[in-house]
């Protein structure tokens, strides 16, 4: 049962309150959600230099924080652990938790590079503003791994939030590289299955639409700054004219050059405005993430699905085989049976050892198809559970982003409506 | 020719009797503005079959000039509306209808209705610069230019009429220009007596102020007053910044129609992807409507900042009430330097007059011809003081009433913006709770 974890609030803003929550809890209650007895944060970027293959290469570090905060756990009362982690350790965090959680909808990681870029977005990785949209992104996804019940409880990412020396190691150790699904095997997957599972197809389509929805909002909000941001700049040259037309003018000449400061005030103001609405891009960008995580829980149901599908066939060929064995035994004028006389075939004890072996192959093949059948049974379970734990977060993160992007136009409505009756007052004065 | 009661009068006598013996009426003036203009040969209206009415002529602009200035007791209203289209054999015209009433004493009536075209409007400038040398003549609507609208178009004509509104208003407001006698015809006069009024021309002045604006190129004025020097480096600069103001007004509206573009295809994606959620439905369907609701308030400032009655189709080629009132002013600079050239003008006569009395008197040769002169001299020195106290006084007006025009413009402008605002700043705070909304029922669910 993805019990508690369904419910929990990933992001920041109500990160807070679910702690309260959970120090409110009775003090039995299974630690599942990380987050309930352990404060955690991301912080203070740093730029590292580094050598790396005999090349310098320059990179962020962050530094995360763990405090607890529950007495009744272990280690409360510790001082706060501090590490730092650089972007390349998380990406070796994700694909480890995606090989060993393979049900799961592994949160994903804030984007590489800028993407449903406008005029003003940066393509500078070491761009402050960057880094910092980074930084939160980074610290989403520990919070979000820390709150579910399962990827919170394991050891290696534990580790990585307070053990620097040797982790990489460890995590290497864990084989999960080989362990992973080659991208070729999944993908030809959905191919050959006979039986696709529509529940799952179902999730494949809908996430692909919801990756087309979000990439347009994304792209025509892209297009949406470019307008708005030229729209405010254009505005600018009027602050210009006013004050130089206030030069030369007697009577208009204070109104007009306070209008115009007003109007400048207004021109910049779209940057300030902007840039808070990224957080919007940002969140959005995280589900046209997500949907990607989705699919891949959906393939690898494929594969779980063709390994069981695999084992029935072979199984059913082996029966066959024994069927056809046992026939020619009795039915001693098939062509089988009289190739095998003319050509010295099996003698009857022969016969006897190929029967007993093939027995034990359909054993070990039922024994096969057992256990595949249970896997993927165990694997559809897990993984439909945490697709629902998933949409409701869905549903939760999504209507706090929308909630968030009215409240960005409200302020910028509010911010337009008080620098524009200011101005008003200055040519009200003209 | 009858002298009007007005200061016009005293200013015609400045000129003497003779320079209206001396010159006889022109028509080739005339004529090369009836050919010049791209309205074509002009015909009776008589003879013209009268095409459709067009929509729109109910709004009037006498809103415009609801407030008087000094002028208490306004006794003369001009209405510029109701333009129709003419299709003869040889052109299609438009005229409008010009609706005067009044209750001055030199008019034989309280109310007059005439319908004029474009041409008959530049013809009457032509005689205000003409008999008024000394006053700004209001700028009149440029010509249509092909890049533009149809000329027939209702946004084309909406434009004009109150381009042609405003001209009139300011004549009618002007203490001196609205006695003037031409003025007076072009209101009251039958279609033929005005064609006939028209043909008798005149064009005497204009003839002189040429040939003094060729002198102007050679001849540097000595005793400009340095008021008039002011008066013409704030023009050209005030020209400039009109420009600029002009350019970005023309530039935010295209900035906003494309914004418009932009956010009417977001909002289909938002409703769209309410169609592949439950949950998620109302609050993308609340966010959607949201943006329908700004795209429209967008729309509906850009329309008012362009007019209304026009369509998005042509916003990008319109002229909106912003721009008209701007290009008005640019055109306004055009007639405070040619006011400006007929002052100096004026000076310049009178200076040369002045310096040959003095070469004369030099010389001490034909001492009987040199009273003549002295009066001549004389007389341009009362014109060119006269014309500069008109001028001053013309301009002291213009300056107050642009003040007034600006800020009521500008005021508009803040005010359109502030209702964008508040229109759009509704909206998402109604969105808001319906957003939220599907929260609860699905708290109630699970409970």
């Amino acid at each position: 049962m993805a019990d508690e974890g369904e419910n929990e609030v990933y992001s920041q803003d109500i990160m807070v309150d679910s702690k309260e929550e959970g120090e409110a809890l009775p003090k039995s209650e299974p630690k599942k959600n990380l987050l309930k007895w352990m404060e955690i944060t991301l912080s203070e970027p740093e730029r590292r230099v580094g050598i790396s293959m005999k090349m310098q290469e320059t990179y962020m570090v962050y530094l995360i924080e763990t405090k607890i905060t529950d007495e009744t756990v272990e280690g409360y009362g510790d001082p706060p652990t501090s590490i730092w982690r650089r972007y390349s350790e998380f990406e070796m965090l994700r694909n480890y938790l995606e090989v060993m959680y393979p049900f799961v909808v592994v949160p994903p990681l804030p984007e590489k590079k800028a993407t449903f870029t406008w005029q003003k977005s940066t393509t500078d990785k070491f761009d402050p503003e960057f880094i910092e949209r980074r930084r939160v992104g980074l610290e989403n996804f520990v919070l979000r791994v820390a709150s579910h019940p399962l990827m919170s409880q394991d050891e290696l990412f534990r580790d990585f939030l307070k053990q620097e020396e040797g982790w990489r190691e460890k995590l290497i150790e864990t084989g999960y590289q080989a362990k992973g699904d080659s991208k070729l095997r999944t993908l030809s997957a959905s191919y050959r299955i006979k039986k696709p599972d529509s529940r799952f197809e179902e999730m494949k389509s809908y996430s692909n639409e919801l990756q087309s929805h979000i990439g347009n909002v994304l792209k025509i909000r892209a297009k949406l700054c470019d307008r708005l941001y030229a729209y405010h700049k254009v505005n600018a040259n009027y602050g210009r004219v006013f004050s130089e037309w206030s030069a030369l003018e007697k009577e208009m000449a204070d109104g007009l050059q306070s209008a115009g400061h007003f109007v400048d005030v207004y021109a910049s103001s779209i940057d300030a405005l902007l840039e808070d609405e990224e957080q919007f891009a940002d969140q959005l960008k995280e589900y046209y993430a997500f949907c990607d995580a989705v699919r891949n829980v959906c393939r690898r149901q494929e594969l779980a699905q063709l390994n069981m599908e695999k084992a029935e066939e072979n199984l059913t060929y082996k029966r066959n085989q024994r069927d056809q064995l046992a026939e020619g035994k009795t039915s001693g004028l098939s062509l089988t049976g009289l190739k095998s006389k003319l050509f010295g075939g099996d003698t009857a004890e022969q016969r006897e050892e190929k029967l007993k072996v093939l027995d034990e192959q359909i054993k070990e093949a039922e024994a096969q198809v057992k256990t595949q059948t249970e896997e993927a049974r165990e694997f559809v379970k897990d993984a439909l559970q945490d697709l629902e734990r998933f949409q409701r977060q869905k549903v939760k993160d999504l209507k706090e982003s929308f909630t968030n992007y009215a409240l960005f136009q409200i302020e910028r409505c509010k911010k337009g409506i008080e620098v524009w009756q200011k101005t008003r007052e200055c040519f009200e004065k003209m | 020719m009858a002298d009007p009661l007005s200061a016009a009068a005293a200013e015609r006598e400045l000129f003497g009797d003779e320079d209206f013996e001396d010159l006889s009426p022109s028509s080739d003036q005339l004529n090369s503005i009836n050919l010049g203009s791209d309205d074509g040969i002009p015909l009776d209206s008589e003879n013209s079959t009268t095409a459709d009415l067009l929509e729109g002529s109910g709004i009037r602009n006498l809103e415009l000039e609801d407030e008087q200035m000094d002028n208490e007791t306004k006794d003369l209203f001009i209405v510029v509306d109701n333009p129709e289209k003419h299709v003869t054999t040889m052109e299609s015209y438009i005229t409008f209808k010009i609706t005067t009433k009044t209750t001055r004493c030199d008019f034989d009536n309280h109310e007059y209705s005439v319908r004029r075209r474009y041409n008959d409007f530049l013809w009457l400038r032509q005689r205000l610069e003409e008999t008024q040398p000394s006053h700004l003549i209001p700028p009149l609507p440029e010509k249509h230019s092909l890049r533009r609208l149809d000329r027939f178009s209702p946004e084309f004509l909406k434009n004009r009429e109150k381009a042609l509104q405003k001209f009139m208003s300011r004549l009618e407001d002007h203490p001196v220009l609205s006695f003037n006698e031409h003025l007076k015809v072009f209101l009251t006069a039958k279609q033929f007596e005005f064609q006939a009024y028209k043909k008798q021309g005149s064009g005497f002045i204009s003839r002189t102020a040429d040939s003094l604006r060729n002198l102007s190129a050679s001849y540097m004025m000595k005793n400009r007053s340095p008021e008039f020097t002011m008066l013409q480096e704030y023009i050209q600069t005030f020209g400039e910044k009109l420009g600029t103001m002009d350019r970005i007004q023309q530039r935010l509206v295209k900035e906003q129609m494309e914004y418009v573009t932009e956010l009417n295809e977001i909002g289909p994606v938002f409703t769209l992807w309410s169609n592949s959620e439950d949950e998620l439905s109302t609050a993308l369907t609340a966010v959607a409507h949201s943006i329908e609701t700004c795209c429209n308030a967008v729309q509906e400032s850009v329309l008012t900042h362009l007019g209304q009655g026009l369509s998005l189709e042509h916003i990008s080629e319109t002229e909106g009430e912003f721009g008209q009132s701007l290009k008005e002013y640019i055109l306004y600079v055009e007639a405070v330097k040619a006011v400006l050239r007929r002052r100096d003008a004026m000076q310049m006569e009178y200076e040369l007059a002045a310096e040959e009395l003095q070469k004369k008197k030099d010389e001490k040769e034909a001492k009987t011809d040199l009273s003549e002169l002295a009066k001549e001299v004389e007389r341009l020195n009362d014109r060119t003081v006269c014309a500069d106290s008109d001028l001053k006084a013309d301009m002291e007006r213009w300056h107050k009433f642009k003040r007034k025009d600006f800020r009521d413009l500008f005021i508009k402008m803040a005010d359109k913006q502030i209702s964008f605002y508040e229109k759009s700043l509704k909206a998402w705070e109604d969105a808001i709770p319906l957003i939220q909304n599907t929260e609860q029922e699905t708290k109630k669910e699970e409970d």
